[in-house]
């Protein structure tokens, strides 16, 4: 569904995008994550069509969004940081004109939208008077009048309280699962993503770091694994058994392994002297991952 | 091909974002409709109680008009039989005319200043470019929100103007001497054709600067052509035959078509974007 392949764009002396390769398959939802001014905006905006590449191929939908931006931005649901809304024009207003331009040509599709964000209430209510998260919303409402069969969300979670958050992966995920929708998701929450996201992009200074599922990340990205365990183990020192250990704020011992396949070891060594009621491997999440991977790319 | 759908919910939006706030549409319509009520009223008072030195001064421009090529309004004018009539006439039919070229210049300006550097502005342009309608669309769409209400409030002042003038001078005239048949082509051609040229340029400007201020100060400049038109007054411009303005209102027609093509062609938006959107 969308295909980008040494994808490079520069802003004259600085380069925003450097040989950047990754791909999205039919359905897909993908998490593009990267530390502030990793491209992530900019790699959005070329899939887009707005900006154009200074070299490389794009395939969004099978169209080039340089040649055939309209095409692509027709099949296409954007939410951008701001969610660029009318602040004169009341949230209903504002799908409605939307609408329009998206040739949404459901005349009830705007209600309907709005309704499902839950902001029926403040529909009338100009968006300029909304807070952050409800802009969010009506963002997102926005972005799917149209019913697009790809959406690119940048920061769709930020400013919203836990239920929108709930609210709002919820909907990607019903998307994703019930009319084949493609999502391409930038956020730094990462363990919001893991929630949704069934491969990630990490990108850093314009370049992709790595592609895959975060099983097939930590495995081609191998480091210390690190298991959090709530124990009631009497820890002395900063080591249990050679393994270096530390007690942390919430009450767990976090031990650092040199590979998971010594965790089963040092469970049953510690079920032998106390109670263990969870565990937990740290060393292999997301977040994790992606601080190995950006460090390390650092470190180069 | 143009999205007739997006550029009439472009266009409505932006002419409702002018009503809807007071520091912009007050000065926009009242001004010009205060002046069309206003001014005609003075003038035509002025020139009933016009004697002595009024009337000697007025007496230049009338043997101006003596020495000028031969048309309907030196005709008119050397029928008339008081000086004062032939004053009001003048003041009325003649040099009342770059006033009708400035209003729709005053008032499509902050709108299309406006355009597309206040999207920015407003954090709104993104939105518009990342929809899926055509350059050529968003452009027009733009250039009808200022053009409209430009020309619609230079119409209702034009109507204003002749009905207060007509009235205020009626014991001068006792019948309806406003306006010229000159004013015709002037309104119907010159004006929209003039504020069409001052409404591309300055959407074209708009989509150029970085802040509305900074597009205002370059828009000023459009001015300078009609400062020229009004010192053109003098040479006789409003005195040419209803064929010569029909002529000159092609022209500036086939100029705004020209300019049109060009900005039309040259508007990306890539490079609208990238320059505009941070």
């Amino acid at each position: 569904m969308i295909q980008v392949e040494d994808v490079t764009k520069r802003y004259g002396e600085q380069r925003a995008v450097a040989s950047l390769s990754f791909h999205v398959a039919d359905g897909e939802i993908l998490g593009l994550i990267g530390p502030n001014g990793a491209g992530k905006t900019t790699t959005i905006r070329i899939l887009c069509g707005v900006v154009k590449p200074n070299s490389g191929k794009v395939r969004v939908a099978g169209y080039d969004p340089g040649e055939r931006g309209d095409e692509v931005r027709s099949r296409i649901g954007v939410l951008t940081e701001t969610a660029a809304l009318y602040p004169n024009l009341s949230g209903i207003e504002n799908l409605r004109f939307f609408a329009k331009l998206y040739g949404a040509d459901d005349p009830d599709r705007p209600d309907e939208s709005i309704e499902e964000f839950g902001l029926g209430e403040h529909k009338n209510r100009k968006a300029g008077t909304y807070s952050t998260g409800m802009k969010k919303r009506l963002g997102l409402a926005k972005a799917l009048l149209h019913k697009p069969s790809i959406l690119l969300l940048d920061e769709p979670t930020s400013g919203l309280d836990p239920a929108g958050i709930a609210m709002v992966l919820e909907e990607i995920e019903r998307l994703s699962k019930e009319k084949g929708v493609t999502v391409v998701l930038c956020s730094h929450v990462l363990h919001q993503l893991e929630t949704v996201c069934r491969s990630y992009v990490i990108i850093d200074r314009g370049q992709a770091l790595a592609q895959g599922t975060v099983r097939e990340l930590a495995e081609s990205h191998p480091g210390p694994c690190i298991v959090e365990v709530d124990t009631d183990y009497a820890l002395e020192g900063n080591a249990h058994c050679g393994v270096p250990a530390r007690r942390l704020p919430t009450g767990h011992i976090q031990f650092i392994l040199s590979s998971r396949d010594k965790v089963p070891r040092l469970i049953r060594e510690l079920s032998q002297n106390a109670s263990v009621y969870s565990v937990a491997l740290k060393g292999e999440d997301l977040q994790s991952v992606y601080f190995r991977l950006t460090e390390g790319a650092h470190d180069e | 091909m143009m999205n007739r759908r997006a550029i009439i919910a472009i266009a409505r939006k932006d002419i409702r974002s002018i009503t809807a706030n007071i520091q912009v549409w007050l000065p926009m319509f009242m001004v010009p409709i205060i002046f069309s009520v206003l001014l005609p009223i003075i003038v035509a008072f002025s020139a009933r109680a016009s004697q002595g030195d009024i009337v000697s001064d007025m007496q230049i421009i009338l043997d101006m008009l003596e020495k000028l090529p031969e048309s309907s309004l030196r005709r008119i004018v050397g029928s008339l039989r008081t000086d004062q009539q032939k004053i009001a006439y003048i003041m009325f039919n003649y040099f009342m005319s770059p006033f009708f070229l400035m209003i729709p210049l005053m008032a499509a300006s902050t709108v299309s200043i406006d355009s597309f550097v206040g999207e920015k502005e407003r954090g709104t342009l993104e939105g518009l470019l990342l929809a899926s309608v055509n350059m050529r669309s968003i452009f027009t769409a733009k250039v009808l929100a200022a053009f409209l209400p430009a020309i619609g409030v230079s119409l209702v002042s034009f109507v204003l103007f002749g009905v207060c003038a007509n009235v205020s001078a009626w014991p001068l005239f006792g019948k309806i001497f406003f306006p010229h048949i000159n004013w015709a082509p002037l309104v119907l051609l010159v004006m929209p054709a003039v504020s069409l040229f001052a409404i591309l340029i300055n959407v074209f400007i708009s989509a150029r600067v970085s802040t509305f201020q900074a597009g205002y100060q370059l828009g000023a400049l459009l001015v300078l052509p009609l400062l020229a038109v009004m010192i053109g007054q003098f040479t006789g411009f409003m005195l040419l035959d209803t064929g010569i303005l029909l002529a000159i209102g092609a022209i500036l027609v086939s100029v705004d078509y020209a300019l049109l093509r060009i900005i039309v062609r040259r508007l990306d938006r890539a490079w609208l974007f990238e320059s505009q959107v941070r």
